[in-house]
């Protein structure tokens, strides 16, 4: 058992404490003739406000679990309860943000219109609108972007652009797709400052899958660690931290160093066993 | 890779616009002396020559008496002229214009409609597929002589066999595009909140518009196709009427000048489309700084 494990202490939240709440959770995919058991029994609860990575290497079946909170897939087995509430497939809950692994900004929009596409769809007043698009726009750095189209921009602004799509209508529960895998490790660690300064002042419930270990030390309270297919969580780590925190000096600290090779390992047998599955 | 500057480019098309145009006008000329080197086919009784077709134009557009008058228009020839002849240049043109414009208006927005329906419904289009495929296998142009004599010989006629082969070419990539539409977007769409209306109209549309445009300017020459054979089939007026009076008449001149007249129309046409195409497409031109 691992000193830093932290069942004891999750036991300890109550139960209005909890903000999403995982339920032996299980997913099965047909694929051809043969089934593919994607996800088995994953239970887990998050609190309201904190920072949790669910961490694994790729069909690890973390994805998935994401996609089933934020009801795109309907599950196997288990349930999903968010604020007590049942999770219906299909049904997107309200509060809820998502963000794409591959930015999904619609290609016939601006930017500017892009980011408030949230709040057209729920019929805020067009100078309202324009006066939250120029915030959030500041906010990520797109300053004279607004009238330009997605495919004019890189790939670490689209992916701003896409953040501020998500949080303009300003979501309680954040569910983050490697949302900054496809970036180059520098306008990754901005990508990192610029969520970590929202995050602090939001203080937003956050479900932020990775298979980067870095990454998920650097942003979260926790790491939940899933196994190689079938999917079940392996092991939790608490990543403690001091907020706020500086996405690059908190990579050169020794406790970082510690954390990251300790977690390195159960990692690393996950994805041998991955690569031979 | 080379540049060419525009003025080299033009030169170039003057230049073959040119040959052609002499190759037309005088080449048959050398038929007595060259026989082997000028095929029969140039003979001006087939194909007419620039120089006819000009003075043609002239006569059946009223602007000039068949004695080659210039028709003025203060003294009334002019507007005499066109009313002795109700079938004129100038109305045919109009008429055939109008019928084109009705037969493409009524076929995108049916192809359309039906496109997204089917193309988001997999229920429906499964049920419909074999029809539509039995339907599509008809060479359309064949229906036409039972389209007039369903619909007589006015305009109708011609607006119906228009649509008919405008609507299912339409139809076919409105629904490719519906239904290749990236899950990502309708999925982003509803986390935010989106009902099914709001995706229909500000993703699916969207994003099927591509798709519908790269109909669009196949779908004009095809609407013209349609007004054309209808009017050759049956017709008091317009320009397919035009070239098949001609062509009683023997008169190549007469058919050639219909024929020009449907080239600068079809051509102003596609023009337009592509206007249009590059103001509602204008996000894909923008093209990454990376």
């Amino acid at each position: 058992m691992s000193a830093l494990e932290t069942s004891e202490a999750l036991a300890s939240h109550s139960p209005a404490d909890r903000r999403v709440e995982v339920k032996g959770l299980s997913k099965s995919f047909q694929l051809a003739r043969t089934t593919i058991e994607a996800v088995r029994d994953v239970s887990f609860d998050v609190r309201r406000g904190e920072f949790v990575a669910l961490l694994g290497p790729s069909g690890s079946g973390k994805s998935t679990v994401l996609n089933m909170i934020a009801s795109l897939i309907r599950p196997s087995g288990g349930e999903i309860l968010i604020d007590g509430k049942r999770v219906v497939p299909g049904k997107a809950t309200p509060d809820v943000g998502y963000v794409f692994q591959r930015d999904t900004l619609f290609p016939w929009r601006t930017v500017g219109d892009n980011i408030g596409y949230g709040l057209e769809l729920a019929g805020v007043p067009a100078q309202q609108r324009k006066e939250r698009i120029a915030e959030c726009v500041a906010q990520a750095g797109l300053k004279g972007f607004e009238n330009a189209y997605p495919s004019a921009l890189s790939g670490g602004m689209r992916q701003r652009a896409a953040l501020m799509r998500t949080l303009i209508v300003e979501p309680q529960i954040l569910l983050m797709d490697e949302p900054f895998g496809a970036l180059d490790t520098h306008t990754k660690i901005d990508m990192h400052e610029v969520l970590l300064r929202i995050w602090e002042r939001e203080q937003q419930t956050v479900l932020f899958v990775t298979h980067d270990l870095g990454e998920a030390l650097t942003l979260a309270d926790r790491i939940i660690l899933f196994s190689a297919r079938p999917g079940r969580i392996k092991d939790m780590f608490t990543v403690d931290f001091a907020r706020p925190r500086d996405a690059v000096k908190v990579r050169e600290t020794p406790r970082y160093a510690e954390l990251f090779q300790h977690i390195w390992h159960s990692l690393g047998e996950e994805f041998v066993k991955g690569r031979s599955a | 890779m080379k540049t060419y500057s525009t003025l080299n480019t033009i030169g170039w098309q003057v230049l073959i616009c040119a040959i052609v145009l002499s190759v037309w006008q005088w080449g048959h000329d050398l038929h007595t002396t060259l026989p082997w080197l000028v095929p029969d086919l140039l003979d001006p009784y087939f194909i007419s020559k620039p120089s006819m077709i000009w003075s043609n134009f002239l006569i059946q557009s009223c602007l000039t008496s068949k004695l080659g008058v210039v028709n003025g228009w203060f003294n009334g020839d002019f507007a005499k002229c066109l009313a002795r002849n109700e079938n004129n240049l100038w109305a045919a043109t109009a008429i055939t214009l109008k019928n084109t414009f009705f037969g493409f208006v009524t076929g995108v927005v049916s192809g359309f409609i039906a496109g997204l329906i089917l193309g988001r419904s997999d229920r429906l289009s499964a049920i419909f597929q074999p029809f539509i495929t039995a339907v599509n296998s008809i060479p359309r142009i064949a229906l036409a002589p039972i389209i007039v004599l369903a619909f007589g010989i006015g305009d109708m006629s011609k607006i119906v066999t228009s649509w008919i082969v405008v609507v299912f070419l339409v139809f076919f990539n409105t629904f490719e595009g519906a239904r290749s539409i990236d899950e990502g977007f309708t999925n982003a769409a509803r986390l935010l909140g989106a009902s099914e209306w709001q995706i229909t109209r500000t993703v699916v549309i969207p994003s099927t518009m591509a798709w519908v445009f790269a109909s669009l300017t196949p779908a004009i020459s095809f609407a013209l196709i349609g007004v054309i054979v209808g009017e050759f089939i049956g017709a008091e007026r317009g320009i397919g009427r035009l070239i098949i009076e001609s062509e009683a008449r023997g008169e190549a001149s007469g058919m050639m000048v219909a024929v020009v007249v449907l080239m600068l129309v079809g051509v102003v046409l596609s023009a337009i489309i592509w206007r249009l195409q590059a103001y509602l497409l204008r996000w894909q031109r923008q093209r990454s700084a990376e």
